[in-house]
């Protein structure tokens, strides 16, 4: 044991001294007669790899497969790493949200349960925009929130502090797995981006890892200032989940 | 009596009427698909026809099913969907009674098969083209009175079709990063040392970039070697790279047997948290070798990158220091207390 720890010591102290002559993080460059071995961009080595000394042609044929010359196709269903077809499954647990008789100053909530299952196959997003502002058949709308506004501004891809009674708009925050980061605490808010703006559509739940069953709550807000006309104020709100290739 | 009667009357009538009301319940949608993802070879001038399988394990809903195409989105594999169908690739359902793009119902609990065509024609130029098959909700009827927002649901799965006349495709890949990602970094003479405290995590990224006109899928491993030559094997997940794009390329679990000093592969856990491939666990002295040799099937090119750091017990020397210190200024103190 002492030995060893000795010894370690001493390998330690060996490359501390001669660390100058470290060399191990360098690309390798090889190439033979049918096929060149790239060099990478290590931290080190990065770097453009082109050459007056070779010539670098990396277009190498591959067969798709054997039956392909037979039948004209090739078809692979599902992630072929996992060796079995998982299916995809995305839930909403409530697709009628109702805020209610909206009241000056007074914030309105509902909130929907958003559900992503996948067995193992991982990595998803799912995306979500407004078809138009919250609105009447006669075009009153109530805008898109800001959030409490200075440095409490919000806009589609940052949440931000909406607790003032008197910050009017319309927006979302969430809760759970695999959301946004910015969604701090529950009085975290966004606007949805809106289509008719041509915005595009906001990253609400995403993972890069292997996943079962991954849910998320979004809690949509409404608040109306004292001067907001009278109406029965709608849209819709298109939630996408898409899972990876 | 007569007032009795009266409210007795107003009772019977309205207690049936309350009773009566209809509840307003949560109105569910849960749809699943399955293959979320389809790879096609394909010739010009071929034709194919794939099965899907849509379940609606929600309340009843209206559904319509569209193709549109879509480019990858970032490195970590996500998607960014059209409008527009684009590309030359035609798309048609074979099913008698539906059609993209026009709505169905579907029932609590039903399966719909959608027999989807893929056709390309004669004369198509050779490459790749990316579509989604999306199955979509029809938003409920608006509620009358009240301010409310009603949610339309869309699944997609994937469809990634390399048309080629001779079955070669384009392999170009490109080791973009193969990085160790260190907080604390010594340039030393031109050359950076990464430099982890022996207690430490070390994250590995690769980014592996396709140059190419095809998709690919990386085959290899990323190898850890130790100064008394312990080492660690992971094997890379071959998870598609698509045509002129890049991928993070994540490496699954080490093999359990035969294996010294493992690192642990932890794919990356959430949206923050995707730029590591892999995420070596242990007590690490010294100085380690990562590397990693990747290829693309039979016949590709081999690529192939290295990196190292260093690894010293930092902390605990520190800690040592503190703790002789103060034993020494201790003693000190209560020998001149003695004296």
């Amino acid at each position: 044991m002492r030995f060893f720890v000795i010894t370690r010591f001493l390998v330690v102290a060996s490359f501390l001294l001669g660390m100058t002559s470290e060399g191990k993080v360098h690309a390798i460059n090889m190439e033979s007669t049918r096929f060149i071995i790239e060099s990478a961009n290590t931290s080190s080595a990065a770097g453009d790899k082109s050459s007056s000394g070779y010539k670098l042609s990396d277009t190498i044929g591959q067969l798709a497969a054997g039956q392909f010359s037979s039948s004209g196709y090739v078809v692979k269903a599902g992630f072929q790493y996992l060796h079995s077809v998982i299916p995809f499954r995305f839930s909403i647990s409530d697709i009628n949200i109702d805020l209610g008789s909206l009241l000056p100053n007074t914030p309105s909530t509902a909130y929907t349960v958003l559900t992503v299952a996948f067995g193992s196959a991982g990595q998803y997003q799912v995306t979500t925009i407004e078809e138009s502002p919250l609105k009447t058949l006669s075009g009153n709308a109530i805008v898109d929130t800001s959030c409490n506004g200075g440095t409490e501004t919000c806009t589609e891809s940052t949440a931000k502090l909406w607790d003032s009674a008197s910050a009017y708009g319309f927006g979302y925050n969430m809760a759970g797995n695999d959301i946004p980061a910015d969604f701090t605490s529950s009085s975290h808010f966004r606007p949805f981006p809106d289509r008719l703006l041509a915005e595009a559509p906001a990253v609400i739940m995403s993972s890069s890892n292997v996943s079962t069953s991954r849910q998320a709550t979004l809690t949509f807000k409404a608040n109306i200032s004292p001067i907001q006309p009278a109406g029965s104020y709608q849209t819709v709100v298109s939630f996408v989940a898409t899972p990876s290739y | 009596m007569k007032l009795k009667n009266i409210i007795f009357a107003i009772l019977l009538l309205t207690i049936p009427y309350s009773l009566a009301t209809s509840h307003s319940f949560a109105q569910q949608v849960s749809l699943s698909i399955s293959p979320p993802l389809l790879e096609v070879f394909i010739k010009p001038g071929k034709s194919i026809m794939v099965a899907y399988s849509l379940e609606n394990s929600g309340d009843p809903t209206i559904i319509e099913a569209e193709v549109v195409s879509f480019e990858p989105k970032d490195n970590l594999g996500q998607i960014s969907l059209k409008s527009t169908l684009e590309g030359p690739v035609r798309f048609y359902l074979d099913n008698a009674d539906l059609q993209l793009n026009q709505s169905f119902f579907l029932k609590t609990g039903e399966k719909q098969q959608l027999l989807l065509r893929i056709r390309v024609p004669d004369g198509a130029p050779e490459g790749d083209y990316y579509y989604s098959l999306l199955a979509k909700t029809v938003p409920p009827p608006t509620l009358e009175g009240v301010a409310s927002s009603r949610a339309k649901a869309t699944i997609a799965s994937n469809i990634l079709i390399t048309v080629t006349e001779s079955g070669i495709v384009e392999v170009k890949p490109k080791i973009a990063i193969f990085e160790i990602l260190s907080r604390f970094k010594l340039n030393l003479f031109g050359k950076v040392v990464k430099i982890f405290d022996s207690f430490d995590k070390v994250p590995l990224m690769l980014i592996v970039e396709n140059k190419g006109n095809n998709l690919i899928k990386p085959e290899g491993k990323i190898s850890l070697r130790g100064n008394f030559g312990e080492t660690s094997t992971h094997e890379i997940i071959p998870k598609n790279i698509l045509a002129q794009s890049q991928r993070l390329i994540e490496a699954r679990l080490p093999s359990p047997a035969g294996e010294a000093n493992g690192g642990q592969a932890t794919p990356s856990a959430s949206i923050n948290d995707g730029n590591s491939s892999l995420i070596f666990n242990g007590f690490f002295v010294g100085l380690y070798n990562l590397s990693t040799n990747i290829t693309f099937g039979e016949n590709s090119p081999t690529i192939f990158a290295s990196s190292s750091f260093f690894a010293f017990p930092f902390k605990l020397l520190f800690g040592f220091i503190i703790v002789v210190t103060l034993t020494i200024y201790v003693i000190k103190k209560f020998s001149r207390n003695d004296d």
